[in-house]
């Protein structure tokens, strides 16, 4: 429990600033520290065994990376701007074959192709943003589906940059930035594996973009974009111009998504179209709601949590005999498939979150600060 | 000119599956004001019921038709009732039936010794909860959004999607209709069987379901909640009964859009549900509150995708890609949508600030 003066707050700076307790930084030293020391003591430490064990390797750890990077993109448009969007996968698509194209064919610099595939991202954006003025609602929805359809069918058909329906190799992308190769890195005469490496580049990146949206919606900008969520007629009556700010929140967020695709791309170093499809883009969409619409530490705990289900399932299931699962393959007389009990335990935890905790594990942790915070009075 | 008719008719028999389709997501939408993606998991359920009925038990075809159309509006009301009607106490009952139901039958107990456990661990569960609720003041009563009731649907359709094929398998096969390749020449038209009987079962649903809308008490009954939910409540019409009716019927012609899309060689397959998105723009284009307009929206969906297939290699534009037509139909939904931002025949929305 606090000593409640120390929460008065006179003036509404303190209210925006970003590390406001002491708990909080401590908090972020202790982040720093675990993000800078885990690749190093994730092999060495008896603990991380046990993680290994479950399936929390440094890998998936990348790859709930990766999404917590999209997710953070999409709740600044679903979350915060209220523009539900089914069609994220396909800004995830753009950025990755961009990064394909410009790594192999033109054989760009990272401080170059990265810049680029978020260029990439903000003109899709910027070009799709206009609709949700139109529209709004299921129709969005509905449109923004379509657009996982024409994706898919560009990312199938325009072959000399996509590679058709095979997909195309990324391992050509430079990872450099001046001395320091995050493909095979080296400091200090001590060699780091692939995992390590891509585990600083990005969860660095992840920090990056948290702050960056955090910056853009606790400052102007994003105090209207949260008055276009709530009533866009009533924001536009005040002065918001709706035009700016939803085509805007399109564009930075389709941007975000391209650098996710990107760092999926370098990350899994070959994609197809299959990575962009309608389940990517209702997994982006289930991240946010399972973490907590309109928060970034939400999007991050959805991303990590729906980033490791699959390997933990898939070791839980290998490891014990669970009742009606089967190998591999499926559909052997009423068994069930690990890949298809993972399905089944993703719709069930996004029909779960949405009909018992709508404001996702972000909501839980909120309730729990708030009983010990006003404790004993907290009822 | 032969290959245009050739083209419309068969453009007329796809449209006619989307207008099945979309009439189920606009009778839900109606009623509820959601749109359920679930639709899918119900046409995958009617489609593989039938042929369960017809060629695994050896039924009569259109017997099989008519009891999966009963057994998968079963299923669509009990869905709705479990879900979407967001009561923690049922849900939590029905989620530990279901699991206790699938443990004892797994570790080799009978099928019916496994039921009785399950429902009767589901009754317990549901007093415990119901007592928990009192104690503790009930569940959250704030409204779930819109957008959050899509996402619950699109979680039911992953769960169906993968039940279906762990019961009937993977394969491609026969859903073993009557039909065959048996054909009508009309001057230089080739009208198979198969889309004929699409085109009259479509016809005959949909007149029965205009009939029950206009002279039935329960077809009032849902025109009134589709106007006011609270205003009908207070005529004394159960929601309650509207929600699950909406759910029957469109579990209904699900499974009849289900089995017509399965029929033909080795169409049956458990990636059928893709047929749900395509007809999104049949939806959007009639407007999502508008039966007739579903009918109509599915029907030029249908005609335009199919004219785009048969004319596309004619007019030089293979470098489009295959598959062509299934995009073609979101690009002229887009456009349609851009000129008039609630469909053709939608209401429009009044926005209050």
């Amino acid at each position: 429990m606090s000593n409640p003066s120390k929460d008065l707050k006179v003036r509404y700076q303190q209210d925006l600033m970003l590390w406001r307790t002491p708990l909080l930084r401590v908090g972020l030293i202790s982040l720093l520290t675990i993000y800078i020391l885990s690749p190093i003591i994730w092999e060495t430490f008896p603990v991380t065994k046990f993680f290994d064990d479950v399936g929390l390797t440094l890998t998936t750890l990348n790859y709930a990376g990766v999404f917590a990077v999209g997710a953070i993109g999409l709740n600044l448009l679903t979350g915060y701007t209220g523009q539900v969007s089914l069609g994220h996968s396909v800004f995830v698509g753009a950025g990755a074959y961009f990064t394909a194209y410009a790594g192999s064919t033109w054989d760009l610099p990272f401080i170059v192709w990265l810049p680029g595939s978020l260029l990439v991202g903000f003109l899709i954006g910027f070009i799709v943003g206009p609709l949700a003025l139109r529209l709004r609602g299921n129709y969005l929805v509905v449109v923004t589906l379509g657009l996982v359809f024409l994706g898919d069918h560009i990312f199938r058909n325009w072959k000399s940059v996509t590679g058709g329906s095979t997909g195309v190799s990324v391992t050509g992308a430079s990872l450099k930035i001046g001395p320091i190769d995050f493909r095979n890195l080296e400091i200090f005469g001590r060699e780091f594996e692939k995992s390590q490496s891509f585990f600083w580049l990005i969860w660095g990146f992840v920090a990056i973009v948290a702050l960056l949206v955090k910056n853009i919606v606790r400052t102007r900008p994003g105090r209207a974009l949260q008055a276009v969520r709530d009533r866009d007629i009533a924001a536009e009556i005040i002065g918001v111009d709706l035009l700016h700010y939803k085509t805007m929140a399109f564009a930075i967020s389709s941007s975000i998504a391209a650098l996710a695709g990107a760092l999926f791309g370098v990350l899994q170093s070959f994609i197809s179209p299959i990575d962009f499809g309608l389940l990517v883009a209702i997994q982006y969409i289930a991240i946010i709601i399972l973490g907590g619409m309109g928060t970034i530490h939400g999007s991050i705990i959805g991303a990590f949590v729906l980033g490791s289900l699959p390997r933990f399932v898939e070791n839980i299931s290998r490891d014990y005999d669970l009742p009606g699962v089967s190998g591999d393959q499926g559909g052997i007389g009423g068994m069930i498939s690990i890949s298809s009990l993972n399905h089944i335990i993703y719709g069930i935890l996004i029909a779960a979150f949405l009909l018992l905790e709508p404001r996702g594990i972000a909501g839980i942790w909120m309730r729990v600060k708030t009983y010990f915070k006003t404790w004993p009075f907290s009822y | 000119m032969d290959q245009l008719l050739q083209g419309v008719f068969d453009g007329i028999a796809l449209g006619a599956r989307y207008s099945l389709i979309v009439l189920g997501f606009v009778v839900i939408y109606r009623a509820t004001g959601i749109i359920n993606f679930a639709q899918g998991g119900f046409l995958l359920i009617g489609a593989f019921l039938t042929y369960n009925f017809s060629q695994t038990w050896g039924w009569n075809f259109y017997l099989s038709l008519f009891l999966s159309m009963i057994v998968t509006s079963i299923i669509a009301v009990l869905i709705q009732l479990l879900l979407l009607h967001r009561s923690l106490k049922e849900i939590s009952a029905g989620v530990s039936c279901l699991l206790s139901w699938s443990i004892f039958f797994y570790n080799g107990n009978s099928h019916l010794v496994s039921l009785i456990t399950g429902v009767f661990v589901g009754v317990l569960v549901y007093f415990v909860v119901q007592r928990f609720e009192m104690r503790f003041g009930a569940g959250q009563s704030n409204e779930l959004p819109i957008f959050g009731s899509i996402i619950v649907t699109i979680g039911i359709l992953f769960v169906i999607k993968q039940v279906v094929p762990s019961i009937w398998g993977f394969a491609e096969i026969n859903m073993g209709d009557p039909w065959g390749f048996k054909i009508i020449k009309v001057g230089n038209l080739v009208l198979t069987h198969a889309k004929l009987w699409t085109i009259a079962l479509t016809a005959v649903a949909l007149l029965g379901f205009f009939l029950v809308n206009r002279y039935t008490k329960i077809g009032i009954a849902m025109r009134a909640a589709h106007f006011d939910h609270e205003a009908a409540f207070a005529q004394g019409i159960s929601l309650k009964v509207v929600f699950a009716t909406a759910f029957g019927i469109a579990g209904a012609v699900a499974a009849l859009a289900g089995t017509v899309t399965g029929v033909g060689i080795a169409q049956l397959t458990p990636n059928m549900d893709l047929i749900v998105f395509l007809a999104f723009p049949a939806m959007i284009l009639g407007g999502f509150d508008s039966p007739g307009g579903a009918v109509a929206g599915g029907i030029i969906v249908g005609i335009i995708q199919n004219l785009t297939k048969v004319y596309q290699p004619e007019w030089d534009l293979n470098w489009l890609g295959v598959g062509f037509d299934r995009v073609m139909v979101f690009i002229v939904m887009l456009i349609i949508l851009m000129i008039r931002p609630y469909g053709l025949f939608g209401t429009k929305e009044v926005h209050r600030v």
